[in-house]
């Protein structure tokens, strides 16, 4: 599956495209932050680029970009459904659950592109900016990598599910950003407070929180304080970090049956 | 049995675009599924390629129950040619036999077959529809399919486009391969058919072995000194079971046991001069139009 996907996708011009502009994009976010040299007295905006607190910082960073890689997974699948190459991959013999597993595998692969890609760059620009390194330093909060991953991997897949369903590129890609920056804030709104938390895309999108800029510029200062954005009114209340990666699981499996389900059932 | 069809159905809104179709398939045959535009030939082939989901019925192919394996078993081309745009012909070819698994070795056998070696690394947008088409039937030769299911396959092609067409499918066919193919150009079906069956909106109208379809009644043609008058004569004596005035000349069927002698006979009876007669064959196309005219 993995060579029948790549055999797809590896001269695919937009493919191409879309990761050299993740890339770039990233590497250019990254790159003018860490230009900002602001020091005030017990602040340090550096301080967001040193090992451990590069992890959050870049991993933030990266999930702006997450919406570039769900764009490039539904125009992938949905040319295979309007140029109906799907309809005759499957005459040829590939079943449909062969197709989706090709998609599911090609979704972890830029899960995975988007990883490396963090990954390097936070050695990188962690060993520049980092005054005293040590391994506890440099690996600590790096499991938020792969919370990242689940991130960017639950923006994908309910990127297949608008195309699954709707099969036009240019419908699933604007109904999906609009899903992202108006449907579900306008319903979030008007529901209750403690419901608002758990939304699919609040969920998904608060597993790579905003660093908590305040702690990490202060460096000790603020570090054993409870001065978070949450605790001083900047950011509404979020659920346990444990809580939100499991929901995220949850939606993203939710999200993969009903795409199964919209793949399985209709006509090609 | 190749393949079994029982009472498929499947409905578009009001239109109902296959109604109760039930076909048997025989290995080695080439079977033919005739019909005007919107008679449901394509919703049976994409029923029985499980790209389309029935309303009713089921199907067998190699008397079992359909699976994605099945169809690596079975060449398709259904509708347009579908590949991917991007990519060169080779690299399609090989994404269809990483599907079939059948390896990459097959893919100069099928390029030169269908003549297309020399454009191996040009893009799929780049070709012509004749090309396209010739890439298709590539892909469906590919591993040597035992069943072939082609859907108007000479489809936008010119003549010579047409015969190179054909000349494959006559090919595969003298290879022992099962042919399932819907067309509405007739004398194609004729040609590589043994087996036909004739749909109209969605039914199955008649069904069977082309020769036997085409074993029906001799027209009788008829040029007389007054065809109107001969015609409602016959009709009324009931010495021809239909007649019919075309462009002013009389073309009848005899009623069983009725001779050219008899009609000739009967015109002399009223007077009517007869200055031609002859018995022309019916062909598949007059009895495909007889067959699905309202």
């Amino acid at each position: 599956m993995i060579g029948l996907e790549w055999a797809k996708i590896s001269s695919y011009g937009f493919f191409r495209v879309i990761l050299i502009l993740t890339l770039s994009l990233f590497l250019l976010t990254v790159f003018v932050f860490s230009r900002i040299d602001i020091s005030l007295p017990g602040f340090t905006w550096r301080n967001l680029f040193r090992f451990p607190d590069i992890w959050p910082s870049f991993a933030w960073v990266a999930s702006w970009f997450n919406l570039l890689l769900a764009i490039l997974v539904i125009t992938i699948a949905g040319n295979e459904f309007t140029g109906r190459t799907l309809r005759q991959q499957i005459m040829t013999g590939l079943s449909r659950e062969e197709w989706l597993a090709g998609k599911g595998i090609l979704i972890i692969g830029l899960a995975l592109f988007g990883v490396v890609m963090v990954s390097i760059a936070g050695f990188v620009f962690g060993f520049i900016y980092t005054r005293e390194l040590s391994l506890g330093t440099i690996f600590s909060n790096m499991d938020i990598l792969l919370v990242y991953m689940v991130q960017a991997i639950g923006y994908m897949v309910l990127g297949m599910l608008f195309i699954t369903v709707l099969r036009s590129n240019t419908l699933a890609i604007i109904l999906y950003l609009l899903y992202f920056i108006m449907i579900e804030p306008i319903i979030r709104g008007l529901c209750p407070v403690e419901v608002r938390p758990w939304f699919p895309v609040k969920i998904i999108s608060h597993l790579t929180p905003f660093p908590e800029v305040l702690k990490v510029t202060s460096g000790e200062a603020l570090d054993n304080s409870n001065m978070t954005f949450e605790n001083i009114g900047l950011m509404p209340r979020q659920l346990e970090d444990s809580t939100t990666t499991i929901m995220a699981l949850v939606y993203i499996l939710v999200f993969a049956i009903l795409t199964y389900l919209a793949v399985k059932k209709k006509d090609l | 049995m190749i393949l079994e069809t029982f009472k498929l159905s499947k409905s578009y809104g009001t239109i109902q675009a296959a109604d109760d179709v039930s076909l048997e398939v025989e290995k080695g045959t080439a079977f033919g599924l005739l019909g005007p535009n919107g008679s449901g030939k394509t919703t049976t082939l994409g029923i029985i390629m499980s790209v389309l989901k029935p309303e009713r019925g089921s199907f067998k192919w190699f008397g079992k129950e359909p699976e994605p394996s099945v169809y690596k078993r079975i060449g398709s081309l259904v509708e347009v040619p579908n590949f991917f745009n991007y990519l060169s012909l080779r690299r399609n070819l090989e994404i269809v036999a990483r599907i079939r698994g059948t390896g990459d070795s097959d893919i100069k056998r099928v390029l030169d077959l269908t003549g297309l070696r020399n454009r191996s690394s040009s893009r799929y947008d780049t070709l012509s529809l004749g090309m396209k088409q010739r890439l298709a039937l590539a892909s469906i030769i590919m591993g040597n399919p035992e069943v072939l299911v082609l859907d108007e396959p000479a489809n936008s092609l010119d003549p010579e486009g047409i015969a190179e067409v054909r000349k494959i499918i006559m090919e595969q066919k003298e290879q022992g391969k099962t042919i399932i193919m819907a067309s509405h150009i007739l004398d194609e079906v004729e040609k590589v058919c043994s087996h036909v069956a004739i749909l109209k909106k969605g039914k199955t109208l008649a069904s069977g072995r082309v020769n036997e379809l085409l074993v029906t009644d001799d027209i009788l043609v008829i040029d007389s000194g007054n065809n109107e008058l001969l015609k409602k004569g016959l009709l009324e004596k009931g010495l021809v079971k239909k007649a019919e005035l075309r462009d002013n000349i009389l073309e009848v069927i005899p009623s069983s046991g009725v001779s050219s002698g008899i009609i000739n006979a009967y015109a002399a009876e009223k007077d009517i001069n007869v200055n031609q007669l002859y018995i022309k064959k019916s062909t598949l196309e007059e009895q495909f139009l007889e067959l699905v005219k309202e």
